[in-house]
Formats: C-alpha cells, sequence, structure tokens
C-alpha cells in the first residue's frame, strides 16, 4: 500500500467521522426538534378538534368527527403521546440526550 | 322579496300557522313553494293534515305546495352513518373501535341536533332550484338564532383548525432530512380537503342567509311574547340579520258595542290590553307590524288557512335567488 492510498483512507475515515459527529451534534437534534414541535402542533389541532374526549362538550365535535376516517394514525399517536406525556418539562426535555 | 322567508318566534305564538298560511298566500300567486319545518316537534303535517317526511311531497288541495320536515334525529344518524362508512374504508379494524367510541360521543354532544338541522337546511337552500320561494318554520326563538349565528362562528373555528394543521404539516416537511419522506405532505392532505369543504359550505350558508333571505317573528299580543321578540331582534341584529317585519297573532276579536254581557265585557279588557301591547310593539320595535290576525275559534287548517293568508300582507312575488346558484 502506498502513501497515497493511505492517505486517501484516513480521510475517508476522517469525513465519515466529521459527518457522523455533525449529524449527531447539529442536524438530528435541530430535526428531531422541529418534529416534536410538529407533533405538539398537531396534538393542539387534534385536542382543538375533540375537546370532548376529555369531556369538554364541543358545539364543532360533529364536525371534526368527519375528519375521524383520515386521522387514524393521528388519532393513536395523539392517545399515545398524551398517556406518554408526564409533564410539559419531560416533553420539552426529551430532545436533551443527557 | 328574497326566495327564502324565515318565520321564528316564541314557542306556542303559531309560527306554524303563520308560515304554512303563507305558504299557500305565495303558492296561490302562482310561485311553487316549499314549506320546510325545522322544528323538532312538528305540526306542519297537522296543519295540512296529512303527513310529511323528509322530502318534499306536495300539499293536497294546494297547487304549487309542497312541504317536508326536517328530523334532526334521522339527520344525526344519517350523518354518523356516513362516517362509519368512509371509516370502514380506510381505517384499520384494530382502530375502528377506538374512533367509533369518539365518533358516537361526537353524535351526542348538545350541539349535534343543530349542527344536523342546519346542515339540512342550507341543502335546502342549496337545492332550492325547483322552487321559487321556501318558506321556512323554524324551531322557537332562541335554536333557531343559535343555528342563524352559526355560519360565522363556524367559518372562525375552521380557519382557526386549518391554520393548526398546516403549521403541523408544514415543520413535518421541514423535519423530513434530505431524501426522508416527511411523515405528513401538505399537497392534498384529506384532512386540510375536509375542512376546505366544510368552510366553504359554512360560507354559502353565511352568503344566502345575508343575501337571500328575509326574516320574520310571529307574537302574541302579551308581553312576554313582547320582551322575548325586542330579545330576538336585537340578537339577531348581533348576527348581522335584519328582521322584515312582525306578524301578531292570536288577537281577541272585539265585541259589539251594544252587548255588555260578561263574555262581551272580558272580551272588550283584553282587547284594551292587546291594544296596548301592539301600541308598544309599533311604538319601540323597528320592524313593522306586517299582519295582525285574529284568533279563531276552531284550529287554522283547511279554509281557514286562506282566510289567515289573506290577512297577511307580505307580498309573495319572489326574486331569484343572487347567491344561490
Amino acid at each position: 500500500m502506498d502513501l497515497s492510498d493511505r492517505i486517501e483512507r484516513f480521510r475517508r475515515i476522517v469525513r465519515e467521522w466529521a459527518r457522523g459527529l455533525y449529524h449527531g451534534l447539529v442536524t438530528h437534534p435541530a430535526y428531531e426538534k422541529i418534529e416534536k414541535e410538529a407533533e405538539d402542533v398537531e396534538d393542539a389541532f387534534i385536542l382543538a378538534c375533540f375537546p370532548d374526549a376529555f369531556g369538554i362538550p364541543s358545539p364543532v365535535s360533529y364536525y371534526t368527527a368527519e375528519l375521524l376516517p383520515f386521522l387514524e394514525d393521528e388519532f393513536e399517536a395523539w392517545e399515545r403521546r398524551l398517556w406518554d406525556r408526564g409533564t410539559y418539562l419531560e416533553r420539552k426535555g426529551q430532545q436533551y440526550h443527557f | 322579496m328574497e326566495p327564502f322567508v324565515f318565520f321564528g318566534g316564541k314557542g306556542g305564538v303559531g309560527k306554524t300557522t303563520v308560515s304554512c298560511a303563507y305558504g299557500v298566500k305565495s303558492a296561490r300567486s302562482g310561485l311553487d313553494t316549499l314549506v320546510v319545518s325545522t322544528d323538532p316537534a312538528h305540526s306542519v303535517s297537522d296543519v295540512f293534515e296529512q303527513s310529511f317526511g323528509d322530502d318534499p311531497q306536495p300539499v293536497d288541495g294546494v297547487d304549487g305546495l309542497s312541504a317536508m320536515e326536517i328530523d334532526p334525529d334521522t339527520e344525526v344518524q344519517r350523518h354518523l352513518n356516513g362516517i362509519r362508512q368512509s371509516l370502514s374504508d380506510q381505517v384499520s379494524a384494530a382502530m375502528v373501535n377506538e374512533i367509533t367510541q369518539q365518533l358516537e360521543m361526537a353524535h351526542q354532544t348538545p350541539g349535534a341536533y343543530e349542527s344536523a338541522l342546519f346542515d339540512r337546511f342550507v341543502d335546502v337552500m342549496r337545492e332550492s332550484d325547483p322552487y321559487d320561494r321556501v318558506v321556512f318554520d323554524t324551531s322557537p326563538t332562541g335554536s333557531t338564532l343559535r343555528l342563524l349565528g352559526l355560519p360565522e362562528f363556524l367559518e372562525g373555528w375552521i380557519d382557526r383548525l386549518m391554520h393548526k394543521r398546516e403549521k403541523s404539516i408544514d415543520l413535518f416537511e421541514k423535519a423530513a432530512i434530505g431524501n426522508n419522506e416527511p411523515r405528513r405532505v401538505m399537497d392534498g392532505d384529506p384532512v386540510l380537503n375536509r375542512l376546505r369543504e366544510r368552510k366553504e359550505f359554512f360560507e354559502f350558508a353565511g352568503g344566502a342567509l345575508r343575501s337571500d333571505a328575509a326574516f320574520f317573528f310571529v307574537l302574541n299580543p302579551d308581553q312576554l311574547s313582547v320582551n322575548e321578540t325586542r330579545r330576538a331582534i336585537g340578537e339577531m341584529a348581533d348576527n348581522d340579520l335584519a328582521v322584515r317585519g312582525l306578524v301578531a297573532n292570536k288577537l281577541t276579536p272585539e265585541p259589539d258595542d251594544d252587548e255588555d254581557g260578561r263574555g262581551a265585557r272580558y272580551l272588550r279588557d283584553r282587547v284594551n290590553t292587546e291594544t296596548e301591547r301592539l301600541a308598544e310593539v309599533r311604538e319601540t320595535l323597528d320592524p313593522p307590524l306586517v299582519a295582525e290576525i285574529e284568533s279563531r275559534t276552531a284550529e287554522v287548517k283547511g279554509s281557514l288557512l286562506d282566510d289567515v293568508a289573506d290577512e297577511l300582507d307580505v307580498e309573495t312575488a319572489a326574486e331569484a335567488p343572487t347567491f344561490v346558484g
């Protein structure tokens, strides 16, 4: 193996590590944050659609019920997230991987 | 006058009688007329002595007049079944139970009846093509006002929902890194589409009520009825809807001057009270009194309906709808 090959291999490893580090430290947390925020907004949306799931009568749930067939996944995930969420702080804290 | 005419008022003042009489009057003047009862306690059938259902049916003996009665129970059930149908088309069997529970809850909320009635009467307005005039015999004041106030309220609501949905989809799209498929996409999102359809429906309803409908209140010449009418006019104004006129029903007939029996004295006293009330209506309420209908000794039906129709000083000529169509 000559020198140029060894340099080439070294550079490849460095590039991979750099990309991994950048992804783990910067991009992934950022995207995760956005996705969590998206989920939060979606939760608010579904809560606004179906407050009667919590015993709050809503004059519009008759209309929002029409959305249920299209909200299958969201509805299930929503319920799961609501059970899962101890406090708002905990939810917001999940993005920091200590 | 506008093609859609609504008669409202306190319970028991004779809205059904007046709407039916107006229906007869319109039909007699050559208009194809439909009388629609949106009161869950239907009595159009009793007035015409004929049973009506959810679809318009011609009224026997009056050419050009049809009638229908909207049953909120049936409407709620129909709505529920419609959603159930699309549920079984779209949703995996495991989730159906979960969602069905939510669905049934939504159809037992206090607003369900009102929403169902509202949907149906907007449909009637939308499909009013074969008729020149549609007369709505509404349920007593409170719920009718809420019905008429719905479109604006709901439009705002739908707007906020759409905004939330758009925001979450937007974030999901942004969260999709590189070649990853975003969890939701804005294009052709079925939820947004459904919301948009609903919004158009409410916009249509609001527009039709504001530009193609005339409202009349029926009242009796007593203090309770006058007070309620005053409040109702105020609430209509809050919803940007103007009341076109008032109909005084069940006025006591005056006895002849030479009579002085107990009955005659009773009638005279009663007439005095009523004259005061009517004066109050004329002076303090804005919409003009368009008809004064004397109380009858028999129930108003058959040929009596024509007499009542004659006393109604409400024009019948119908303009073509400007908004609907």
